[in-house]
């Protein structure tokens, strides 16, 4: 029992589960308890242990199945049990090839003999390989490639299970279908998404009404003079969130004792301290860090959302604010010099930012972690405003996970309208699974709800 | 051992009023025989909270409740001093203190005959213990509820650690205090924000959905024992179809009970479209929510 568990934790650390040794432990000591006839009490005691999380569950249910039922583990629990005596034999003579020298093959042939933990190693390592491609020639072909290049050692060992086949005696090919078997779920397991089970996922969809028709429209409707207008109310509006922010804190901020203050007060009572002095508490520091995507599919909405941003930095100590097309660039400076609609000016036409690229989020992601990631804390509310639409580059969806791991918050606003989100090359799809929060926000009555809503 | 089997924790969770699925009743009788904490996880209203409630009823133990919040702190949660008490008892004993350091010869020496005092100072008369001091130091066992922990700092989550791992805490001034007994311990949270792995790591999980349409039948007719059959079927049958519509907050199984009592109260037998939006309010809490359960009418009733 002890070894099959062994086995499986494994399995669940290259398949993406963090399994710590006191968790083993653990799971150990809680199935002395359980009866293993019950499936229910088995599984659940494992799932106690191993997915400590409902964004786990998903993976470990797939990794239960795949261990406990598929491979049924025979080799795992005695060499001789019903993996047939052909089986192991066409597997040597695998082995034996010559051909198969690969170090994918040697995952595989584990992957026939029942233990996957080699071949989700491998499928972890592609998912998140380090990609540096030149920003001239730009491509997502690189996970593709070595994707194809595992499909094509699959192939080649499926070639030469049926060449053992035909070449040893012509009763065992029952064997043979089993293993081949084996391998088309090799194959489906590469070609499946996996992705964190988000169901706390808030998605917001408000249709309350702050202001009529101004705050219907979409913001690339919107006349100079309206322009003007809604610059002036999403300023009030930042204000406002800044306001509460205060009260929050000064309505905790009674707790503890201030001797110093105490004593200097109570001499003017003869030594007696009759006024208690408390100390306050210094105010929460609130961290925000923004990507706005300014490409052309965001054109209209990137104007408004870098005003709501100046607005923001002016109110609050630690905002970073960054903008992107094909890569991140910080503007916080160019907002801490100018005001508002200059600096709004100068964002659309710095020269860092290359406007003539395709939107690339992988490459803003990856560029971000490279230079801005120890910005990010658990105080840290990340807000990204972009359509996700990425022209088919590579997503780097594990960037985002890694983002979210060492953030307080991830809050997505896309100016598209919702019907448009899973059509094209939008990824929003993608990163939806790893952001906390996500909402439309195409127009001035979406934001004001935004902004209301924001706990920071 | 607190429970004997997982049959066992399934028939007195149920004689406490919470009918648990084999899953929910092998994760409790798990941490309660590993004396682990568990994590409880959820869609709010899915009886998370009853759960705790449940388990202190059934196990006989008092129930004490920390109920998280941004900016809670230790002194909210483990223990205070009582400074005003502290000062007011200094006033009163002043003469006392002048008799003790009267015969003092130097300062350094009066000093020291205060400090031999101090204990009187730093003792249990003036702590003020809250809820986790409470269930440590309490004399007969107790189920904790930690509510909603995902709604605290991520600091206090760390100076949780201590408490769920080594069910003790350090106090400076009186040392470490060890459990008595080590308390039954229920953390629950909305998800709000992911948990520390470390403190994952010394829980265990459960994760409480949505229940099976037989066991919230099982559910309705334990709450409302006068519930004809039909009926409870009917709505379990509507409240599903109406989890699935996208709405901003999915009616749970509080949601349901308080339906059915309205029902009962009302004493509507057939749910119709006229029954629905008498008491849509009842399942959902958002007008935009109602509206769109009202425009699905149809598919929902049929």
């Amino acid at each position: 029992m002890m070894h099959l568990l062994l086995k499986f934790a494994a399995i669940c650390r290259s398949g993406d589960l963090r399994v710590s040794t006191s968790e083993v432990i653990d799971a150990v000591t809680h199935l002395q308890w359980v009866d293993f006839s019950d499936e229910t009490g088995f599984k659940a005691a494992l799932k106690a242990n191993f997915a400590k999380s409902r964004r786990e569950q998903g993976n470990f249910d797939r990794l239960y199945h795949l261990f406990f039922h598929e491979m049924q583990t025979s080799t795992a629990l005695d060499p001789d049990g019903e993996q047939t005596v052909e089986q192991r034999q066409i597997i040597t003579q695998l082995q034996e090839n010559e051909m198969l020298t690969d170090p994918i093959d040697s995952a595989l042939i584990d992957f026939l003999k029942g233990d996957p933990a080699a071949f989700l190693q491998e499928i972890y390592n592609l998912e998140n390989r380090e990609e540096y491609s030149s920003p001239a020639l730009k491509s997502n072909l690189g996970q593709l490639s070595a994707r194809l290049a595992v499909m094509l050692r699959i192939n080649a060992l499926k070639g030469a299970i049926g060449e053992a086949n035909t070449g040893g005696r012509s009763g065992d090919s029952q064997s043979a279908e089993r293993l081949l078997g084996r391998l088309d779920r090799a194959y489906k397991m590469l070609t499946e998404d996996n992705r964190p089970n988000n169901d706390a996922l808030k998605k917001v969809r408000s249709n309350e009404t702050h202001f009529r028709d101004i705050g219907e429209r979409s913001f690339a409707a919107l006349s100079p003079a309206e322009i003007v207008q809604m610059q002036e109310i999403i300023k009030k509006l930042v204000r406002k969130l800044r306001d509460r922010m205060g009260r929050r804190y000064a309505a905790g901020s009674r707790r503890y004792l201030d001797v110093k203050k105490t004593l200097r007060h109570s001499g003017r009572f003869q030594g007696i301290p009759i006024e208690i002095k408390y100390r306050q508490r210094p105010l929460k520091k609130t961290k925000i860090i923004a990507l706005c995507d300014v490409s052309g599919s965001v054109w209209s909405a990137a104007r408004f959302m870098l005003n709501m941003l100046y607005s923001m930095q002016d109110c609050f100590s630690a905002v970073h604010s960054f903008a992107f097309i094909s890569g991140a660039t910080d503007i916080t400076e160019i907002f801490e010099k100018y005001e508002a609609d200059k600096a709004v000016e100068k964002v659309l036409s710095s020269r860092k930012i290359e406007f003539g690229a395709l939107t690339d989020y992988g490459e803003v992601f990856q560029q971000f972690r490279r230079h801005h990631m120890h910005l990010v804390n658990k105080r840290t509310t990340v807000i990204i405003v972009g359509d996700g639409r990425s022209n088919y580059h590579n997503p780097r969806e594990e960037i985002l996970a890694d983002i979210r791991e060492k953030s307080r918050r991830i809050i997505w606003l896309n100016p598209e309208p919702e019907d448009f989100w899973h059509t094209g090359d939008s990824e929003i799809n993608t990163y939806k699974a790893y952001c906390h929060e996500i909402r439309p926000c195409r127009n001035l009555n979406q934001l004001v709800d935004f902004v209301e809503d924001l706990v920071l | 051992m607190e429970f004997e089997s997982i049959d066992d924790v399934m028939k007195r969770l149920e004689k406490a009023g919470y009918i648990a699925s084999r899953e929910i009743a092998t994760v409790v009788f798990l941490a309660a025989a590993g004396n682990k904490p568990i994590l409880v996880e959820g869609p709010a209203g899915s009886g998370k909270t009853e759960l705790a409630r449940a388990l202190s009823t059934c196990m006989n133990r008092k129930k004490i409740r920390l109920q998280c919040y941004e900016g809670l702190d230790e002194a909210k949660a483990l223990y205070e001093w009582e400074y005003a008490k502290q000062l007011l008892y200094t006033q009163m004993i002043k003469e006392k203190i002048n008799d003790l350091i009267s015969e003092a010869d130097t300062i350094a020496d009066a000093v020291e005959r205060i400090a031999d005092q101090e204990d009187a100072f730093f003792s249990e008369r003036f702590l003020l213990a809250r809820p986790l001091l409470q269930a440590i130091s309490a004399d007969d066992p107790t189920v904790l509820l930690i509510d909603e922990i995902d709604k605290a700092d991520p600091e206090f989550e760390a100076f949780l650690l201590e408490l769920l791992s080594e069910f003790q805490v350090s106090i400076p001034e009186l040392g470490i205090r060890k459990a008595k007994h080590i308390p039954m311990v229920v953390l629950t949270s909305n998800n709000y924000r992911d948990m520390s792995d470390a403190l994952k790591r010394r829980c265990i999980h459960l994760y409480i959905d949505y229940p099976e349409p037989a066991l919230e039948a099982k559910i309705i007719r334990m709450k409302l024992p006068g519930i004809e059959q039909r009926l409870a079927d009917k709505m379990i049958v509507v409240i599903n179809r109406i989890r699935e519509l996208d709405l901003k907050k999915r009616p749970c199984i509080s949601e349901t009970i308080d339906w059915a009592h309205a029902l009962a109260v009302l004493r509507i037998d057939e749910i119709t479209r006229e029954a629905m939006s008498d008491t849509i309010n009842v399942i959902c809490k958002y007008r935009s929510d109602a509206d769109m359960v009202k425009a699905s009418m149809d598919r929902i009733l049929h």
